[in-house]
């Protein structure tokens, strides 16, 4: 049986979330939860899930408000996650210096923890006038069908 | 309200403050009825008509808010202007809670001698322009060789990088055509931008400053004495933005930008269109008189007095401005609430406290609609 997908957003003005939301939209025939990192007990990241990460990038290339938090705990605490698996998706402006790095930060601490990123890393650019929905839903249908 | 009922909800003002609001009530009250007021007949306010067309980016939060409207049952009714065409005492008496998020729309002035005369511009005027708002037009505006603009904050930042930008781009990007001949005309040569604050305190944010060095043919120039390391990473970020900027542009070019730090303005002069601009050196007293063709001011934005809403007009005895509380049903949220300072993610945060307020006294019988 396919593993629940926890889909994880790091936000500052929203964009994240909605995309989130979209992407739980999208997903059929199995359980799924869209939770703010903000919210997110790092306790229970556990190998029985599948986790969707997707964060945006604000200030020069920092972490959004909503990321702040939990990457403060991932730091502190250090918990193993070996046999944790993601996909991550990083939203961003490339008009801006220091492109999709927020994302970036998350993506090298959880993998400094021991989890394993699987599939594309995908991304959204701003500077496009778009919204990641559309592009962050067909990249989640993407790697679910083989995660 | 009885138990099983969920409050009705009128929000004044469909900038982000509003329609971020809207959004978090959505989720706790899914079949609530929630109408966003405008007086405008769009949605969105600074987003529409401040941010700057350049930045596609920024814009595209409307694309978030389009859904409220076009999915989540959240009724946009607009050309109303609350105050005036629809009284906020009706509102609220029909509506269980009404939240203003009406924003701050003027121009601080200066508070100088002739400020008066023509040739001075309010940023907010030629924002509001460049960015199609029904209330403003090119009556009266004349601009010429040289722009003094008063003000280092990031909306001076958007003024001179669309000023440099060239008119056809700016087209591009939707901006009217005659709007962007006149705003980024060929006869501009120089744009001196004057601050009070020290190179160290200002205002603008450092990624404004690294995209005006995108901009081709313009050489800027800086008065911010040579400092060595200064102590706080972020005010060395200031310096050093500055100094590339300075540094990586070309010795000559078409146009000059200046960046003045420390100087306070003190006079405008001109016979009836301004000529010149003095400032004070805010620690010596030395005075700079700057030629101008005409001048911007973008020091800050305030509660018009024509606004046909006041925030203050409706403080009660049970107001708590930290939680957006102004009377029993009534709450403010966005610039209107904590002043125009933040930028757009700035309101996401506030809504969210707004509402969470609102919940809570729905959750605690606060509501009872009152006679008003
Ligand atoms: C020139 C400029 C450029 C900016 N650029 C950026 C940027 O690039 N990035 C960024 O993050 N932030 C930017 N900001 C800041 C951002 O626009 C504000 O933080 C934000 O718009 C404030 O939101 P608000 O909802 O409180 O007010 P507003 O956006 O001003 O919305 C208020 C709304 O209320 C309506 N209204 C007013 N009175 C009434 C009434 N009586 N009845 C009914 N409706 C009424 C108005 O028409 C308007 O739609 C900029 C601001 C300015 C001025
Ligand atoms: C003030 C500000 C600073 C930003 N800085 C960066 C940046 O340094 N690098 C980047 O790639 N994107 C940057 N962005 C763009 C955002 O990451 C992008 O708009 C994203 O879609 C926002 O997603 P969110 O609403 O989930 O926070 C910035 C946006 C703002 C408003």
């Amino acid at each position: 049986m396919s593993k629940k997908v926890v889909i994880l957003f790091g936000t500052e003005s929203g964009n994240a979330e909605f995309a989130a939301e979209d992407i739980a939209a999208e997903i059929d025939g199995r359980d799924s939860e869209v939770v703010d990192m903000t919210d997110f007990d790092i306790a229970d990241f556990t190998s029985d899930n599948f986790y969707i990460i997707i964060c945006s990038t604000h200030g020069e290339g920092d972490l959004p408000s909503g990321a702040v938090p939990f990457y403060g705990a991932l730091e502190a605490d250090t918990p193993d996650l070996s046999g944790v698996e993601f996909g991550i998706f990083g939203l961003g402006d490339s008009s801006y210096e220091n492109y999709s790095k927020g994302s970036e930060r998350i993506d090298e601490k959880l993998r400094d923890l021991g989890a394993k990123r699987v599939g594309d890393y995908g991304r959204h650019d701003a500077d496009t006038g778009t919204l990641p929905n559309a592009s962050a839903v067909a990249w989640s249908q993407e790697l679910l069908a083989s995660h | 309200m009885g138990q099983n009922q969920v409050p009705t909800v009128a929000i004044v003002g469909s900038g982000p403050s509003g329609c971020y609001t809207a959004q978090f009530l959505r989720k706790r009250f899914p079949d609530a009825q929630i109408t966003i007021f405008d007086r405008l007949p769009m949605p969105y306010g600074l987003v529409r008509f401040g941010v700057a067309p350049d930045h596609a980016g920024t814009k595209a939060v409307t694309q978030q808010f389009d859904r409220l409207f076009e999915r989540d049952g959240v009724k946009f009714v607009g050309s109303i202007e609350v105050g005036k065409d629809k009284s906020l005492e009706e509102l609220r008496a029909e509506f269980d809670v009404v939240v203003l998020a009406t924003g701050l729309s003027a121009d601080r002035q200066l508070g100088i001698p002739g400020e008066e005369k023509n040739g001075v511009y309010g940023s907010g005027r030629i924002t509001r322009l460049i960015n199609g708002h029904p209330d403003e037009s090119l009556e009266g505006i004349q601009l010429g060789e040289r722009v003094v603009i008063v003000g280092q904050g990031n909306v001076a930042m958007d003024l001179i990088r669309l000023s440099l930008t060239h008119p056809e781009e700016l087209a591009g990007v939707g901006v009217d055509r005659e709007v962007a001949d006149l705003i980024a005309h060929s006869m501009l040569k120089q744009i001196d931008v004057v601050g009070r604050s020290e190179i160290s305190d200002a205002k603008f944010d450092v990624a404004m400053v690294k995209e005006l060095g995108k901009i081709a043919d313009v050489r800027f120039t800086s008065d911010a004495p040579i400092l060595g390391e200064e102590g706080d990473p972020e005010t060395q970020k200031r310096i050093d933005a500055i100094n590339t900027l300075v540094d990586n542009s070309p010795v000559t070019a078409g146009r000059v930008v200046n960046f003045h730090f420390g100087w306070v303005p003190s006079e405008i002069n001109g016979e009836q269109h301004v000529s010149e601009a003095i400032f004070t050196a805010k620690h010596t007293g030395e005075r700079k008189a700057l030629p101008a063709d005409a001048i911007y001011t973008a020091i800050g934005f305030t509660e018009a007095e024509a606004a046909a809403v006041k925030r203050d007009a409706h403080i009660s005895e049970i107001t708590d401005l930290e939680t957006g509380r102004l009377a029993q049903g009534l709450y403010c949220v966005g610039w209107l609430r904590r002043g125009p300072r933040g930028t757009i993610p700035a309101n996401r945060a506030d809504a969210k406290m707004v509402s969470e307020a609102i919940i809570e006294d729905f959750e605690n019988n606060q509501l009872e609609k009152v006679t008003v």
